[in-house]
């Protein structure tokens, strides 16, 4: 839930206020059946909008150039829809023109929404490339994981399916990786340090890969990483080279007392069938006996 | 018939500590970003009763407080991460016990045994049959939204469990009674790649020869001291002491009246008692009824006749009619149905 911002709720009403109290001070009121219904409910409604779109805006984003000028922009679309709302209850003589100006705050307010937009479209660039590598083609924010801030099973469903929708026998390459021996960190450390073990490793991943391939959290201490444009022999290679590299991690815990030892076993296998039988398939292969750890020395030293 | 009357506890019975569960609860809340007060939402708890030593929790507030994190995190992994930490959990000598047992069988009597305190929610019953060790579980104080989670969470535990201690992977094979979850990953992952849906029953089973394995931090003589000092109010809760109760009785034709007299308490009060877990007395025997023809099939490989006469049934008909009644299927789809898990 984002926070309601007290500071902005209250400028808003003070603007709202003492533009009506201007209006209602230097204006000759319409009799009641003068007013124009369509018009109070169309221009009221306007500026109630940006009114909640600006306080959404202020209470969602950081502060910052992008933050002020869309929230800015849209108080003052609000303005001068109010002014022009106002203008239905109360006339003002002709021979006074700042009821004017407030109206054409409008069109003013709109000119600095679309230059925000423009700044939050360079900003969304820099963002995009800090999210390269956790999400590819499109954004689910329902779909990320909060503790790795990695994408989960299901957007990994929906690309696989997507890439084997738009790229006709050219796939990709699926890899599962499996950390052994995590449930004894949770033990024997707590669950907080498996939590800082997981982001730990998922930074890792993103280091260790291409720019054009997708780390996703599968569940747990699972991890399914799509490598597109991939031979099977290269992603073997990726997936031996991960493996080294979680193995060679010195991750300690947060007290700095203990080093946690990793090793990770993984399944390599081509993304052309039903994404969730052919996961199916590699976590039975990940659990197979011969491959999993089943006597494996614990993972602390 | 009437000389072991157990004393059992209701969904609204203050008896678990709330150091135990409600603090494990708290901590994990926290620990994703909840806070206290949200977790706490719906129950006349606070922060500082959790921690008490001398505070009591009752299984509905246990339910609200798993619930509350459960939209609350609107996590899929919640469950088994909750279930992961609860066995042995921090319980005192009942954890010390659990963690001293020798092996899995000595650890899954523990937990049937004391289950009061170990799973209030989920009744955990433990049977041998065809080679196989088969750990079910039936309702004790369970909501119908609720109860996909706390089977996913008390599965998670007794696995996570004997995991831990045996260090091994069991070959634990998983059945549901539920259709095949969304979020079939975090089963994948936490529990196995041995899963089935859409079954009779909530069961975890494996081979026999596991149940005596030695665990390597098994000592008997620290889990018979540790269990020693345990003493419990209750020995299981309402639900769970009726199971049993008609299993043990079914071929008598129990009734209300003969059920109620052996828990010591009136007709009316023990009917009352179980419209309170949103049950009433004829849905707990066709349950019963169910699982028994269930074990009978799979156990003994009984033919219809037979389990209609073991059940009391006049003929065959009456009894093909009533499976029909109690499961929706005819003793053939039945057999069916449970072949696959043989």
């Amino acid at each position: 839930m984002p926070q309601l911002n007290h500071t902005a709720l209250f400028s808003i009403f003070a603007l709202l206020l003492t533009t009506s109290l201007l209006y209602a001070s230097l204006g000759q009121a319409h009799p009641m059946s003068a007013w124009k219904w369509m018009d109070i409910v169309g221009e009221g409604g306007t500026a109630a909008m940006a009114a909640l779109w600006a306080l959404l805006i202020v209470s969602s984003r950081p502060g910052g150039r992008v933050t002020m000028l869309l929230a800015g922009g849209l108080v003052t679309i609000m303005l001068g829809a109010w002014a022009d709302c106002l203008d239905e209850f109360f006339a003002i003589p002709s021979t006074q023109y700042w009821d004017n100006w407030l109206e054409a705050l409008m069109p003013v307010g709109m000119l600095i929404v679309t230059i925000g937009l423009y700044y939050w479209r360079q900003e969304q660039v820099v963002l995009n490339e800090h999210m390269q590598k956790r999400e590819r083609l499109f954004r689910d924010h329902r779909s990320f994981d909060r503790i790795t801030q990695l994408a989960d099973a299901s957007y990994l469903y929906r690309q696989i399916r997507m890439q084997q929708e738009n790229h006709l026998g050219d796939e990709g390459m699926l890899v599962l990786l499996d950390l052994d021996n995590f449930h004894q960190v949770n033990r024997e450390y707590g669950q907080r340090e498996g939590d800082r073990l997981l982001q730990a490793v998922s930074h890792l991943l993103l280091l260790n890969l291409r720019p054009q391939d997708l780390v996703c959290r599968y569940a747990g201490d699972r991890f399914a990483i799509l490598l597109p444009d991939m031979e099977e022999i290269q992603a073997r290679w990726t997936a031996a080279h991960l493996q080294q590299a979680i193995a060679t991690l010195a991750h300690h815990t947060r007290d700095g007392k203990h080093r946690i030892n990793l090793s990770a076993r993984t399944a390599c296998a081509r993304a052309d069938e039903d994404p969730e039988q052919l996961l199916a398939k590699m976590n039975a292969r990940l659990e197979a006996p011969s491959q999993a750890a089943m006597h494996a020395t614990p993972a602390v030293s | 018939m009437t000389s072991t009357i157990q004393r059992y506890y209701l969904t609204t019975t203050p008896f678990i500590p709330a150091r135990h569960q409600a603090a494990l609860l708290l901590e994990y809340a926290l620990s994703r970003d909840m806070t206290a007060q949200n977790l706490l939402r719906g129950t006349k708890l606070s922060e500082q009763h959790i921690l008490a030593p001398s505070t009591l929790v009752s299984p509905s507030d246990y339910l609200q407080l798993l619930s509350n994190l459960q939209s609350g995190l609107a996590a899929a992994d919640t469950s088994f991460m909750l279930g992961q930490q609860l066995l042995p959990g921090h319980y005192g000598n009942l954890s010390h016990a659990m963690l001293q047992a020798g092996n899995l069988r000595q650890a899954l009597n523990i937990l049937v045994a004391y289950q009061s305190w170990l799973s209030p929610l989920l009744a955990p019953h433990l049977v041998e049959h065809s080679g196989h060790a088969v750990l079910y579980w039936t309702d004790s104080c369970v909501t119908p939204r609720l109860r996909g989670f706390i089977v996913e969470m008390m599965m998670a535990a007794v696995g996570g469990m004997s995991r831990w201690l045996s260090e091994t992977k069991l070959p634990w094979r998983y059945r549901f009674n539920r259709t095949r979850p969304a979020h079939i990953e975090q089963y994948a992952v936490h529990l196995g790649p041995d899963l089935h849906f859409n079954d009779h029953l909530d069961a975890m089973s494996l081979p026999l020869e596991w149940l005596e394995r030695p665990w390597p931090r098994g000592s008997e003589i620290a889990m018979s001291a540790a269990l020693a000092g345990i003493e419990m109010e209750y020995g299981s809760s309402l639900l769970a002491g009726l199971y049993d109760y008609l299993h043990e009785h079914i071929r008598t034709g129990p009734t209300l009246e003969k059920a109620s007299a052996a828990f010591g308490v009136s007709p009316a009060t023990f009917k009352r008692h179980l419209a309170l877990h949103g049950t009433h007395f004829q849905a707990e025997l066709d349950q019963v009824r169910i699982h028994v023809t269930l074990q009978l099939i799979q156990e003994h490989g009984y033919s219809n006749d037979q389990i209609a006469a073991y059940l009391g049934f006049h003929d065959v008909n009456n009894f093909r009619r009533s499976l029909k009644r109690w499961t929706g299927l005819t003793p053939s789809m039945l057999r069916l149905q449970t072949q696959g898990f043989q």
